[in-house]
């Protein structure tokens, strides 16, 4: 097991792209992580001083929100949307289900100042760090010098969400040749090869692409629209990865399906027609009760347990 | 102890611009600023927020708060040529946020400029597209200085705040929130000058821009508080980013000697 205070390095696993977001801007040092882990786990962001970046995003569901269809917020208000887990977030071009957050540093600011989430603002939480007893002190040994302000503030949580890889599951071990799978398991992953790849791509298991999925024929949430403009837009969402989906229960937009096997019913029996649906999914992905079992045989080796108990990720009390 | 850190800050920035002036190849022995002062107005006379004021078409309005950025500004020399002001990606450095509330944020400082005969300006209202998605910026880019969209991230690039009687907004509410990410490109301004501005290393000049307000609502488009009140997207803003462009005029420009800038800094 990694010690809790080692640190961090961006590593690209063997056969992935270029990372999006460049930490030659932010180096990423003991400090710098060590302050963003400590910043995620502080409800001290929140208004109220009640909500923390962890209280949502949970280590043990990969950092989603497991049981919880839609963020709960400050005052115990619900969110509209389901609380996406937290990795590989280098990798990834825009972020939220909407692709509303255009740069890693950027998207802390968006739970902070919603209304329905952490309920308060940048510049609040950076009047509450620097009156702080301790903080500057740490702002000071992550930076180099004196000074609590939004860009450390940011560049630090970014050290932390954007070092949480997560590529060691029993898919990559087998991908790298140092594992098998079960027959079963290997026909799942023919399977989603077959019917699921071409969104959910390898090896970061999405596109990034905003796509409607079939869930209704009139979209209750108008999802990449808002952002884009675009009509044709409507009811789109990205392309989740699916990497530790069998630990981020529950699932799609708005959280309404609570296990696996209720997604592929609906891949399989419950597209909606709507002038937007994605053409991939017009006839759905009807399988066998054997090629179920296998696709979802497969999907379990998504998970990454070292990456839910990886230590440098969890919460400390130092 | 405030009074001390900004004096200290104004020398350090002094002793960089000297350092820049030294670095600058071709550049004449020192090369000074211009500076540039932006008086609010509509149409002749001065701005005064609360004040209620009329459009071509009767409708009134107030303003309550007018805050935007300029940035990337040049100068074009009588051959064509262009002057870059610079901009640092580690600082904000070009990048002004103009508050009318703000006396100081009405007259900054660009360049230093190269020795030269200068026949006009340009600049954005707005932030660029590369800047909008850089990550997390400090100083006037600072995120926690309000001009910032969460929703869709980037800057608001012009932010007006009133009232008018005609508004169908709660509290008959103007919100004009200019901004965008890269579909929604800052507007360009270019102001041509009366007269040829000479810079010299004794003689520096003082650009005075009225920014119009009465231009908001009577400019490229007639704007409506009654059909219009608010305005907080790229799409529904893109009629009054037109007609923030437009606000811009020189009133006039003057002669800056060496010594009134020293004063300045």
């Amino acid at each position: 097991m990694i010690a809790a205070r080692a640190t961090p390095r961006l590593q690209v696993p063997q056969g992935w792209p270029a990372p999006r977001y460049d930490f030659a801007g932010n180096p990423v040092t003991a400090a710098g992580f060590a302050l963003g882990r400590r910043l995620f786990y502080d409800p001290i962001l929140s208004r109220d001083g009640n909500i923390a970046c962890g209280n949502c995003h949970q280590q043990f569901a990969a950092f989603a929100h497991l049981d919880h269809r839609v963020s709960h917020g400050i005052g115990g208000v619900n969110g509209k949307r389901n609380t996406p887990g937290l990795f590989n977030l280098a990798w990834q071009p825009d972020l939220m289900w909407d692709g509303s957050v255009h740069h890693l540093e950027m998207q802390p600011v968006a739970p902070m100042s919603n209304p329905v989430e952490m309920g308060g603002s940048l510049a609040l939480a950076v009047d509450k760090l620097r009156r702080d007893a301790r903080y500057p002190e740490l702002f000071a040994q992550a930076f180099g010098s004196p000074g609590v302000d939004s860009q450390r503030l940011l560049r630090a949580l970014a050290q932390f969400t954007g070092t949480l890889v997560s590529a060691d599951s029993r898919y990559d071990r087998y991908v790298q040749g140092r594992e098998a799978f079960t027959p079963q398991e290997r026909t799942g992953l023919d399977l989603f090869r077959q019917h699921c790849a071409s969104c959910h791509r390898e090896p970061l298991f999405s596109d990034f692409s905003y796509r409607n999925n079939g869930l209704d024929a009139a979209p209750r949430d108008a999802g990449r629209a808002v952002i884009s403009g675009r009509v044709q837009d409507q009811g789109r969402f990205r392309v989740p990865s699916l990497r530790n989906v069998a630990l981020t229960a529950p699932y799609m937009h708005d959280g309404r399906y609570e296990t696996l096997e209720q997604v592929l019913d609906h891949y399989a029996a419950g597209i909606q027609p709507s002038p937007t649906l994605d053409p991939l999914l017009a006839n759905g992905i009807p399988l066998t009760a054997e090629q179920r079992d296998a696709l979802l045989a497969f999907l379990d080796t998504l998970s990454d347990e070292n990456f839910i108990h990886d230590r440098r990720f969890a919460e400390t009390h130092d | 102890m405030k009074r001390k850190m900004n004096l200290a800050a104004r020398r350090l920035a002094a002793a960089w611009l000297l350092l820049l002036a030294g670095c600058d190849h071709g550049a004449a022995q020192g090369a000074l600023p211009l500076r540039i002062e932006i008086s609010h107005v509509v149409g002749d006379a001065p701005l005064q927020l609360g004040d209620s004021y009329k459009t071509a078409t009767g409708d009134a309005w107030s303003a309550e708060r007018l805050r935007y950025y300029l940035s990337n500004f040049r100068l074009r020399r009588a051959d064509g040529s262009w002057f870059v002001n610079p901009q640092s990606a580690d600082s904000s450095r070009g990048y002004f946020l103009v508050d009318e509330a703000d006396a100081a944020s009405k007259q900054f400082q660009i360049g230093p400029l190269p020795a030269g005969t200068y026949s006009g300006i340009e600049f954005l209202v707005g932030v660029d597209p590369a800047r909008n998605g850089a990550g997390a910026q400090t100083g006037t880019l600072d995120p926690a200085r309000g001009m910032f969209w969460t929703w869709n991230t980037g800057y608001i690039f012009f932010q007006f705040e009133g009232h008018s009687p005609q508004s169908t907004d709660a509290e008959h509410a103007l919100t004009y929130h200019i901004g965008g990410g890269t579909s929604a490109p800052a507007r360009s301004v270019f102001l041509q000058f009366q007269a040829p501005v000479e810079i010299t290393a004794e003689n520096s000049a003082e650009l005075h821009l009225h920014v119009d307000l009465a231009r908001l609502f009577d400019g490229a488009h007639v704007l409506h508080p009654a059909t219009q009140p608010t305005a907080m997207d790229p799409a529904a803003s893109a009629e009054i980013a037109d007609n923030s462009a437009g606000l811009f005029r020189i009133d006039h420009v003057h002669k800056l000697p060496k010594a009134g800038l020293a004063a300045a800094l």
